[in-house]
């Protein structure tokens, strides 16, 4: 009897095409952008990268471990091999390149601009001068920006992107350079403080890419298609609908590039 | 011990970064520098305090110390810059620095001073008036030449303490060493290449104190 249920025990696991590979895959992220990675109340991560994470294992056949981690130590971790892979709205830039492997863009973001009203900022022109000082989340694709782009100004690297509202707000920085969906969440937080200028700064947007190591083209492959398998079956579509259905009406009605 | 890490150094990608961390190891030493001063006079001030005649000095001493010390600097030095400082006008974030830390080291500070003093015995109190001192001669000349060398030792050790503590200020964006290597890692994604030499910069600020600490504390003995 007991060697009988246990065997079913055994079976059951072998013929679960999820639990067939035995390896795990560990998807890091920060648990910190809604509705893209959050977690509910009781700390259980979810969120559109969540979702995505786990339609990629399904897709793998193998089973999925979230692990939240800050954001500058996500590609260390990844270089460490202390996870497998990052999905974490991360934007594919040259300098994340030269560490990290990205597979093709899944969704695209604009970097924009939250300020204060007596800052005068009107557009990114304004902020290139001696004298401003330009609040960032260190590591981000605006901090990337800010340093390359906005040379004369200062900056102010800061590890929250509550810390950097509150500078804009408090005017101690004339401005916080964000992607647009951060930066019209943060106004209508503070609709009477702050002001955003939701006009794209770059003339290309910024595409996110699943995050892996160097020289892995076998599961490089695997995830670019599980993206494209993703992108035509309506799996981003239904994400959308299930998290950004407000914020996509906003986005039409300010004429802004919707994530997908 | 670093096998284990199963880590590419990239030394290479950090060299290129190294006036950022000779500027951030500077600023380390200048804003440790002031709050050492600073923290000293308001340890020797809130000192006094609690041993004071006033009774309001005596409570608001106590409460002071009870809340500085009863709460982690992380979160007194965001109330600080982002509430006090910014109600008071005060936006030089390198002044709210050096301020925030003194705070919080003179807590410690008038704890080592007062428990000095009251560790010299009563009789010696009772022995310098019935040689006629006044209390200001029984301190200047019997009780603070005892207390000094109690002092010291522990004293040096926590300013030791400011120079590793200055590292927190990192969360209100003063660019001291710790923020500067943490910037660079997020550029250059090395983390270890960054960390290391933060970790070799701050030995080699403390350990000269604690070697002369430990130089005072045999000279005390004699």
């Amino acid at each position: 009897m007991l060697l009988k249920s246990f065997m079913s025990f055994v079976l059951l696991f072998a013929l679960n095409p999820v639990f067939a590979n035995a390896k795990p895959l560990r998807v890091g992220m920060e648990l910190q952008y809604p509705p893209f990675e959050m977690s509910t109340k009781d700390g259980t991560p979810s969120g559109i990268s969540v979702d995505l994470a786990k339609a990629l294992g399904k897709y793998l056949g193998r089973k999925v471990i979230i692990e939240n981690i800050a954001w500058d130590g996500l590609i260390p971790s990844l270089k460490t091999k202390k996870i497998d892979i990052i999905i974490s709205s991360m934007t594919i830039t040259n300098e994340r390149k030269k560490v990290i492997d990205f597979s093709i863009p899944y969704a695209q973001a604009n970097l924009s601009i939250l300020t204060n009203p007596t800052s005068g900022v009107k557009s990114v022109k304004d902020l290139n001068q001696k004298g401003r000082v330009i609040a960032v989340k260190k590591g981000t694709t605006g901090n990337i920006y800010a340093m390359e782009h906005l040379k004369k100004a200062k900056l102010l690297i800061l590890d929250k992107e509550s810390s950097a509202v509150l500078e804009v707000i408090q005017k101690r920085a004339d401005a916080f350079i964000y992607d647009q969906l951060t930066v019209y969440r943060d106004w209508e937080h503070h609709k009477k403080t702050t002001v955003a200028l939701l006009k794209p700064i770059t003339k290309k947007p910024g595409y996110w890419g699943i995050a892996l190591r160097q020289n892995e083209p076998k599961l490089k492959k695997k995830i670019n298609a599980f993206i494209k398998k993703a992108k035509s079956d309506g799996t981003f579509d239904k994400l959308a609908y299930k998290y950004l259905k407000n914020i996509k009406k906003t986005f039409i009605r300010l004429n802004i590039p919707f994530f997908f | 011990m670093f096998m284990g890490t199963q880590y590419n150094f990239n030394w290479g990608s950090i060299y290129e970064y190294k006036q950022k961390f000779i500027d951030g190891f500077l600023t380390t030493i200048y804003i440790s520098f002031f709050s050492l001063i600073l923290s000293f006079f308001i340890g020797l001030f809130f000192a006094y305090g609690q041993n004071s005649k006033l009774i309001l000095l005596r409570f608001f001493s106590r409460f002071y110390i009870e809340t500085i010390r009863g709460t982690p600097l992380l979160v007194q030095i965001l109330i600080f810059f982002y509430v006090i400082a910014a109600n008071l006008g005060l936006d030089n974030r390198y002044i709210a620095g050096v301020l925030i830390l003194s705070l919080f080291s003179g807590a410690y500070i008038s704890e080592i001073i007062r428990a000095a003093i009251h560790s010299i015995p009563q009789e010696q109190y009772e022995t310098g008036l019935s040689l006629g001192f006044t209390i200001f001669q029984t301190y200047r000349y019997i009780i603070f030449p005892q207390a000094y060398k109690r002092i010291i030792p522990p004293l040096t050790g926590q300013f030791a303490s400011i120079i590793k503590d200055s590292s927190l200020l990192s969360i209100i964006s003063v660019n001291e060493f710790t923020m500067n290597a943490q910037e660079v890692n997020s550029y250059t994604f090395s983390t270890l290449e960054s960390y290391i030499p933060l970790a070799i910069g701050y030995l080699l600020l403390t350990y000269p104190i604690s070697l002369w600490s430990r130089k005072l504390e045999k000279k005390m003995k004699d």
